[in-house]
């Protein structure tokens, strides 16, 4: 239906408007000038200024800590609820989906703005913890929603024969559903640690602050002037580390695949 | 599993904490005359409905609707070829290092992919070394550019998933029946896709009208949208109540469009 030429103009069209951006900040992270519209020659010291400027690292770590901290928590937690939802009666269902989705489909910003009006009403101290609980809430409804379909294409007796040959109900979870469902699980935690290492706008609403990741502290300096190149950097280092990771995961598949037909 | 679980009742009562119990404070907000929080002075007012059709705000519910509807469009008529094109990918390496290539730029910040546009679009920017001056900070295009750049792959997913989600049998079903392949396309794909893309139009279109940051950034401050509104509102000014009726505005228009969908993607799948 599509000839070959405007089939790979649109994948071009496609992969530019998404790659440019990431490309020219990749540019200037060996810029030697602190102005991004001249080239004053290479350098790699915004590499080394990531371990220099303290409150830039110190907010990498932050992001970091927060992304693993929050995969962790929503994926233990998800993997249960969606176990229990998977249980339930078909009529309780799409209200229990209901609640769970609206996270997912609510406004950043409104996500933001609900949960510094709940945290400071309940006198939370706005910090790591806040934000670590924000993160966690708007996690576990994707791990909840990449589990769920696997759940459904799991049979129903596995279980019941799991306890019919001795497992008992938390062998029976650990050693067969959990397997069983082990993609969705994967893909869920995948799903919670990308929303969480790139959220901005919730962080932002609820952080205090003392406390910083990535994407509040790049916003807080962007509004000051004060902000240092070696942010390039460490995107660049994030891009390119993703990039080789997957193409070594590719390859390693592959060969599997080769010594399987084998 | 037959024992009883604690934890779905607590997970219900945790959202209905941090979604519900905000909501209706908001709504309690937008009816009150307050200084942030501070529910000693608060008092009933219809003050913050004067303060929505105040005509200085029409720009910002327009530019709102117009750009990222615009931007929604573009998505939709980028993204959809290509979700098509990539289900079309028999090799499997081949289609999962295509579907990689554009999950890939999600992994960078979203910030500085931001700032990224921004550098470009500068007059003054890299391109001056090959003559060229983009000079775009400030114009709908570059916010729209902006947009569709950040929001694409929230749109390709759910197409691909729909369109990898359909029955196959389908497909070869209606080339028997004498459909030719642009028939096919018309009358089979394209309508059982049809949840994938309602799914990626408010995946994009709501962020796009909500996120503060990119039109700061792109527009120089000269292009409020909704997201900028309710954001001075909270953070700068703190009138609450009118920053809440937003929000409430916001919420409705979010709910109404979970019901659509709910009732057109049944098993919800189509939101990752």
């Amino acid at each position: 239906m599509m000839s070959k030429i405007s089939k790979s103009m649109i994948l071009i069209i496609g992969l530019m408007l998404l790659y440019i951006p990431i490309i020219i900040v990749c540019l200037l992270s060996f810029n030697d000038s602190m102005r991004p519209y001249e080239f004053n020659g290479f350098t790699l010291k915004w590499y080394q200024a990531i371990f220099t400027d303290k409150s830039l690292f110190n907010a990498i770590i932050n992001t970091w800590l927060i992304a693993l901290c929050a995969m962790i928590i929503s994926t233990t937690a998800g993997t249960f609820i969606a176990l229990q939802i998977s249980k339930l009666k078909q009529k309780y269902k799409p209200l229990v989906m209901f609640l769970n989705n609206m996270p997912i489909l609510n406004a950043d910003i409104v996500t933001g703005i609900s949960l510094m009006i709940i945290f400071s009403i309940l006198g939370f101290s706005f910090g790591k913890y806040t934000m670590l609980l924000a993160h966690v809430f708007f996690c576990t409804p994707f791990v909840v929603l990449s589990i769920l379909p696997r759940l459904k294409q799991l049979d129903d007796n596995a279980y019941d024969a799991a306890r019919d040959l001795g497992c008992s109900h938390f062998q029976a979870i650990i050693k067969v559903i959990i397997p069983a469902i082990k993609i969705g699980i994967i893909t869920g935690a995948l799903i919670a640690f990308t929303m969480s290492i790139d959220d901005f706008i919730i962080s932002y609403y609820t952080t205090g602050s003392g406390f910083s990741n990535f994407s509040t502290w790049i916003y807080s300096r962007l509004n000051r002037r004060t902000f240092n190149p070696a942010a390039y950097a460490y995107n660049t280092i994030i891009i390119l580390g993703s990039l080789l990771t997957l193409v070594y995961i590719n390859l390693n598949s592959k060969g599997g695949k080769k010594i399987e037909k084998n | 599993m037959k024992t009883p679980n604690i934890i779905l009742p607590l997970y219900l009562i945790w959202l209905i904490i941090l979604v519900f119990i905000p909501f209706l404070l908001m709504i309690f907000l937008a009816f009150s005359h307050t200084n942030g929080l501070d529910f000693s002075h608060i008092r009933f007012s219809l003050i913050n409905f004067k303060e929505i059709a105040d005509p200085i705000y029409f720009n910002a519910y327009l530019n709102s609707i117009i750009l990222s509807a615009s931007a929604s469009l573009l998505c939709l008529l980028i993204g959809y070829p290509i979700a098509l094109i990539i289900s079309k990918i028999k090799k499997n390496s081949l289609r999962n290092i295509i579907l990689i290539m554009f999950i890939l730029p999600m992994w960078s910040n979203m910030l500085i992919r931001i700032m990224g546009w921004e550098i470009l679009f500068n007059p003054n920017s890299i391109l001056n070394v090959l003559g060229i001056s983009l000079d775009l900070i400030g114009s709908p295009l570059a916010i729209i550019i902006g947009m569709v750049s950040t929001y694409l792959p929230f749109m390709i997913f759910p197409i691909y998933t729909a369109i990898n989600k359909l029955d196959q049998a389908l497909i070869e079903a209606s080339y028997d029946l004498g459909a030719n392949k642009r028939q096919t396309f018309r009358k089979v794909i394209l309508p059982l896709s049809l949840p994938g893309i309602y799914s990626g139009l408010t995946m994009v279109f709501l962020p796009s009208a909500t996120n503060f940051a990119l039109p700061e950034r792109l527009s120089g401050g000269n292009i409020v949208l909704l997201g900028n509104l309710i954001n001075s509102n909270f953070g700068k000014t703190f009138n609450y109540g009118f920053g809440s009726l937003l929000s409430v505005i916001l919420i409705t228009i979010i709910f109404i469009t979970m019901i659509f969908i709910n009732h057109k993607d049944k098993d919800g799948d189509l939101l990752i």
